[in-house]
């Protein structure tokens, strides 16, 4: 109690009336989460503002409910501005007091997210108390310019075979991962935050899985399995569900890119995962209309390509004189129908360096991940792959393609020669090698391994069907009979002659124990 | 356009010349009435009204928390460039005055100040 007194009593001795004045402006009209206010003429665009509750209350009924309510600036008009309103919009009334803050919109941001599941305004939403972060840093910023970077060259390892084999992503790499609903999209995106825990701790990025327009229910379960799997130690959530505001559910991405940074310019390696920008374009289009912006193609504002090209943009492997971290992004879009060729779904398309291709066709047949390998593509991860995995990986993609092609062929014809079958026979084996099911992200060595099995023949022997036992099986031999081979590779991220060496002995010792003529 | 004749008839009335500001809406009128648009006259009436509203709204205002403050306090609002002729008694302020116009607001009032101290220690 005497500390409170003391505190207090401090706190009123330090007290000094405010000098000069501060710009105000009042509030004409408010609706959907929108203001428009009078005055502020000398506000800036995106500058933060305060609705002054207190102002026209007693300080009784003011400090009943003291919680700020904060706006941000989004039109500059000839005869007053308009605002968002960052908050409960029941609370904002006609006449209200704004402030203006002069600052633009800021989040505090350090070590102390890690593990955190926040707002899109930095404020703790776990029931964990305050963040205690420091760092105010603005959410919108220019990107990193030419100077500053330096070229991908460091795999970020995703744990699932098809996307490390076929789709390498870099560090500092944008992958988009599109998709229809329920194809698998957010599982590739929580597989790649759980197999970080394989990496390293001193090169384990730091992960962000910023959910946007999400069910709550959907995003506790996820964040539930991250601390489960002891994933919540290095990640940090940033939520905006489908019952926030739309204008937090359009800043969440970019507070998802700040916290980024911030480990970025450390010198640390970043992940950010944009779950899913296609609702934060729908959240932004909702609010450009109500902010009476023109509408264009599927009624979306004329500037929704470059919200999504500066938020991307932001994604960087920074040169060593800046301390040489990056920032990984994986935005996720959802297509209508399969449509590709949708106005958001190309944008991105267009902004990223790849992209993992989902289809639900290939997921109701049991493929999982669900990619379709010929429009998946990664445009710079190719030159941060490993040399391990580049090793064993060779000509997969391309076998994969023409197995498809014969596949479809073999539709309308039934005799087909020794060859084809055998290419389709070792198409489907390929296929089920890289099946891979969800939670169950794989060590990079691990990977290297099982593919070096599947394209070098010890599989051959091997029925489609039977693949996952035996790959079970195979798995489980190396963990325990070949776990100094795996670690070579693992040290090296190549696979050294006596390595490989090692590792054929060892794949002819399974193939003589366990592959017997009966499987 | 119902916007443009607001605005037009606000800068004919912050001219201040009564005449030429009956002439335009003379001239307003006629022209409605030739486009066959008078219909759009009482919106016209009810966007001038609101600009009235808010012109109000906007107008200095200096607040005192006691009656014999007022003097002080007009002078010294008038020094924050927020001049008003007579100040009104709010007891919520507590204590001090504060003042409200051309764009700022200058709160020099306990209220302000024990709200701040509140919001400082709980945060």
């Amino acid at each position: 109690m005497e500390s409170i007194i003391e505190r207090i009593e401090r706190e009123i001795a330090a007290w000094t009336p405010d000098a000069g004045s501060e710009e105000t402006g009042i509030v004409r009209a408010t609706g959907d989460g929108i203001v428009e206010i009078d005055g502020l003429s000398n506000v800036a665009m995106s500058e933060m503002v305060l609705f002054d509750a207190t102002f026209d209350r007693t300080l009784a009924e003011a400090l009943k409910d003291s919680s700020p309510i904060y706006g941000l600036i989004l039109n500059l008009e000839e005869d007053g501005v308009r605002a968002v309103i960052l908050g409960d919009a029941a609370k904002v009334h006609e006449g209200m007091l704004v402030r203006r803050l002069g600052r633009l919109l800021s989040i505090s941001v350090d070590e102390s997210l890690i593990g955190r599941v926040v707002s899109p305004l930095g404020e703790p939403v776990d029931g964990k108390g305050a963040t205690g972060a420091k760092e105010v840093r603005p959410i919108e910023r220019e990107a990193y310019g030419i100077i500053d970077r330096s070229s991908v060259n460091t795999p970020l390892h995703t744990g699932i075979k098809a996307v490390d084999a076929m789709i390498p992503i870099g560090r500092g790499q944008r992958e988009l991962i599109i998709g229809d609903r329920g194809t698998g999209k957010t599982s590739i995106a929580i597989d790649t935050i759980l197999n970080q825990k394989s990496e390293p701790a001193a090169t384990r990025p730091i992960c962000i899985y910023v959910a946007i327009g999400q069910k709550e229910s959907k995003t506790a379960k996820i964040v539930a399995e991250l601390a489960e799997r002891g994933a919540m130690e290095y990640t940090v959530v940033v939520t905006a569900p489908a019952s926030a505001p739309a204008a937090l559910q359009f800043l969440a991405p970019f507070t998802g890119a700040t916290i980024g940074e911030y480990f970025m310019e450390q010198g640390k390696d970043a992940l950010v995962i944009y779950d899913d920008l296609s609702k934060q374009a729908v959240a932004y289009r909702q609010m450009s209309l109500l902010l009476r912006r023109p509408p264009g193609r599927e009624a979306y504002p004329g500037d929704i390509f470059y919200l999504h090209s500066r938020l991307l943009e932001r994604a960087a492997k920074l040169s060593k004189e800046k301390g040489g971290g990056s920032l990984t992004a994986l935005p996720i879009i959802e297509t209508q129908e399969s449509d590709v060729s949708a106005y958001i779904p190309t944008n991105v398309i267009s902004i990223t360096d790849g992209q993992i291709y989902l289809e639900a066709d290939l997921f109701n047949k049991g493929q999982r991940p669900a990619i379709n390998v010929g429009i998946s593509v990664s445009r710079v991860g190719s030159a941060a792959q490993t040399k391990a995995m580049k090793k064993v990986s060779g000509k997969i993609k391309l076998e994969l393609a023409q197995f498809r092609e014969l596949e479809a062929f073999m539709q309308f014809s039934s005799d087909l020669d020794a060859d084809t079958k055998k290419q389709i026979d070792a198409g489907r084996r390929m296929t089920e090698v890289l099946n891979q099911g969800r939670g169950v992200p794989l060590p990079f060595e691990m990977e290297t391994a099982i593919i070096f099995a599947a394209t070098n023949g010890y599989l051959d022997t091997v029925s489609a069907i039977d693949i996952k036992t035996v790959e079970a099986k195979l798995q489980d031999y190396l963990f325990r009979e070949a776990a100094g081979v795996l670690m070579a590779i693992k040290e090296s991220k190549e696979v050294r002659e006596e390595s490989e060496k090692t590792l054929r002995e060892k794949l002819d010792a399974f193939v003589a124990r366990h592959l017997t003529p009966a499987m | 356009m119902i916007d443009t004749y607001t605005r037009l008839l606000e800068k004919t009335a912050e001219l201040g010349d009564e005449q030429a500001a009956d002439a335009a809406v003379t001239k307003l009128i006629l022209h409605l009435k030739s486009a066959g648009h008078m219909k759009m006259l009482p919106r016209v009436v009810r966007e001038l009204k609101k600009v009235v509203a808010r012109r109000k709204a906007l107008q200095p205002i200096v607040e005192v928390a006691r009656e014999e403050d007022s003097a002080a306090a007009l002078l010294a609002a008038a020094r924050e460039g927020v001049v008003a002729e007579h100040a009104i008694v709010n007891p919520a302020l507590i204590r001090g005055w504060r003042a409200r116009g051309a764009g700022k607001t200058v709160d020099r009032s306990a209220k302000r100040a024990l709200a701040a101290i509140y919001q400082k220690i709980i945060a």
